[in-house]
């Protein structure tokens, strides 16, 4: 029995170990001084730099505001994201007239507008949101549109047959048909939201946890940088996580032989 | 029935119509926002307020001024050419160095289970990273170079590389491994003849991903430094307001994004073939 056990968790027991190999590894080269703990800082400087700022308001402050920017950014990406993706699924003109639009902008990286975004709406929270938002709402327009064009056809033809009026045939073949794909893009999606928050405060900022990395890099406190790197890690996996369950709870809704 | 009519003419292809209607009357709008013809145009019906509609060409440019621009840049001073040789450069060096690392890597992954539960960790942990987080740190250490923006082109497209390698190996069909093994293949054999080239259509969308990525790591990049490259040119013709510029530089990393997913997408379409039907492994 305690054989069969130690199988299951394999994965996860060579997973830890190799973990812990890792930090370990780290804090000796920081300890015996292989390299400059200036540059690579080590595990225990960065989990004491974390209590330091657990206390320091001005840390609290630069997670409130990145957090608004992410917060506010993704929502406002949901709210035109979905609505639009289904329309565009629906109508076939919609489609035509906006298709050429998200393709381009599904080429290039948002990021880039960074720039014309600041000049906008300057450096402050409404910058970060413009571009987190038109990072996420891409792929959320991409995937629901994916979702409302892969229902079954056959559905749809005995909706039709049967008289259901528009409404009714949207409400009970095609959101619960298209939910799961929904599901998928908002994970994408926050990924790209991330990286928006990240970038953006980078780029021109006043506040923000990216800012205080782009900060403490200027002036070498490589500590610093490493925990605020780590809170994206941690952010990342969180969101992820947590969207990941979600779609998966909604996988069996996913109609299957999607053709049409 | 000769000649068919208009509307059949409309009707067959709408798709084209709609979309380059919609897209000429973005120009329009576009063009007219900066030249105040909205403005002129309402101002009648709205009054003083009308002249809300007329806005500054330095905060949006126009069409005119991109292309005017984009004409001065290309063919009368080519100021644009050693940007997109320097970019073009990085980009080529950091994704050649991500195909290289991440292609084996993700295969051995796949087909050695140890070595996929140690790389797991830290793959999910990279991924789950906005990777461009780590920049100022890649300053700390390498400065604001060429090989810092190697490095993180490299680093974004290295994560979906592997990982679609890891996932193609994944999709051998069993059966084939079998019969190789109990033929004694040796491993190098079955890498080479079974295993590479079911991977290989799997591979190529891990590179079109990583192309999009990299043309991130194109423009974050070079947010720092002062030499010449795409991401620089954008940066600083948005900091001295040099609106028609930025348009430019942003059209610039548009077709090169275009050009290059569609390219790979054209190649993977070639080897599409090649991929083992799902469902067909049992």
């Amino acid at each position: 029995m305690q054989g069969d056990a130690l199988q299951r968790y394999t994965p996860q027991l060579v997973g830890a170990a190799a973990l812990l190999a890792f930090v370990s590894f780290w804090e000796a080269a920081a300890t015996y001084k292989l390299a400059d703990p200036m540059f690579i800082s080590s595990p225990s400087r960065i989990a004491s730099v974390a209590a330091e700022m657990w206390e320091d308001p001005d840390f609290w402050r630069d997670v409130k505001v990145s957090s608004t920017e992410f917060i506010w950014g993704y929502l406002a990406a949901i709210a035109v994201g979905i609505p639009l993706g289904l329309a565009i699924g629906w109508y076939k003109r919609v489609q035509y007239a906006l298709g050429p639009f998200i393709d381009v902008l599904n080429a290039v990286p948002r990021v880039t507008f960074m720039p014309i975004m600041v000049l906008w709406f300057g450096i402050g929270i409404w910058s970060k949101f413009a571009v987190v938002f038109l990072g996420a709402v891409i792929p959320i327009i991409l995937s629901t549109y994916a979702g409302v064009r892969t229902n079954e056809a056959r559905y749809l033809r005995v909706a039709k047959s049967f008289g259901a009026s528009q409404m009714k045939t949207f409400k009970s073949i095609i959101l619960p048909g298209t939910a799961p794909y929904i599901f998928t893009g908002l994970k994408y999606a926050s990924g790209r939201a991330l990286l928006g928050v990240v970038v953006g405060e980078l780029y021109a900022a006043t506040a923000g946890v990216g800012h205080m990395i782009a900060q403490a890099g200027n002036a070498f406190e490589t500590d610093r940088v490493f925990f605020g790197v780590l809170l994206f890690t941690f952010t990342g996996l969180v969101v992820t996580t947590i969207l990941a369950r979600i779609e998966k709870r909604f996988d069996r809704w996913r109609p299957e032989g999607a053709v049409r | 029935m000769n000649s068919r009519s208009i509307a059949d003419i409309c009707r067959d292809n709408e798709r084209l119509i709609i979309g380059a209607s919609a897209f000429a009357a973005f120009l329009v709008m576009w063009e007219g926002f900066s030249r105040g013809w909205w403005a002129t145009l309402l101002a009648p019906l709205l009054g003083e307020s009308a002249r809300a509609l007329a806005i500054k060409p330095i905060f949006i440019s126009s069409p005119t001024g991109v292309a005017q621009q984009s004409w001065t840049m290309f063919a009368i001073t080519g100021e644009i050419w050693p940007h997109i040789a320097q970019s073009g450069g990085q980009l080529v060096v950091g994704l050649g160095a991500a195909i290289v690392v991440g292609v084996p890597l993700g295969l051995a992954a796949g087909r050695y289970r140890t070595f996929s539960y140690i790389l797991d960790p830290f793959l999910s942990a990279l991924n789950a990273t906005p990777q461009v987080a780590f920049l100022p740190l890649f300053v700390m250490w390498i400065g604001t170079g060429f090989w810092m923006r190697v490095l993180i082109i490299f680093l974004l497209a290295v994560i979906p590389i592997t990982m679609n390698a890891l996932a193609a190996v994944r999709t051998v069909d069993p059966r084939l491994l079998k019969v190789a093994s109990s033929f004694g293949a040796t491993e190098l054999h079955t890498f080479r003849t079974i295993i590479a080239p079911s991977a290989l259509p799997f591979i190529l969308s891990g590179m079109r991903l990583a192309v999009g990525r990299s043309m991130i790591g194109i423009v974050v990049a070079e947010l720092y430094g002062s030499a010449t490259g795409i991401g620089i040119m954008i940066n600083m013709a948005g900091a001295s307001f040099d609106t028609d510029k930025v348009f430019v530089g942003v059209l610039v990393i548009v077709i090169a994004g275009l050009l290059m997913t569609e390219g790979l997408r054209a190649i993977e379409r070639r080897f599409d073939g090649w991929r083992p039907a799902i469902g067909d492994n049992m």
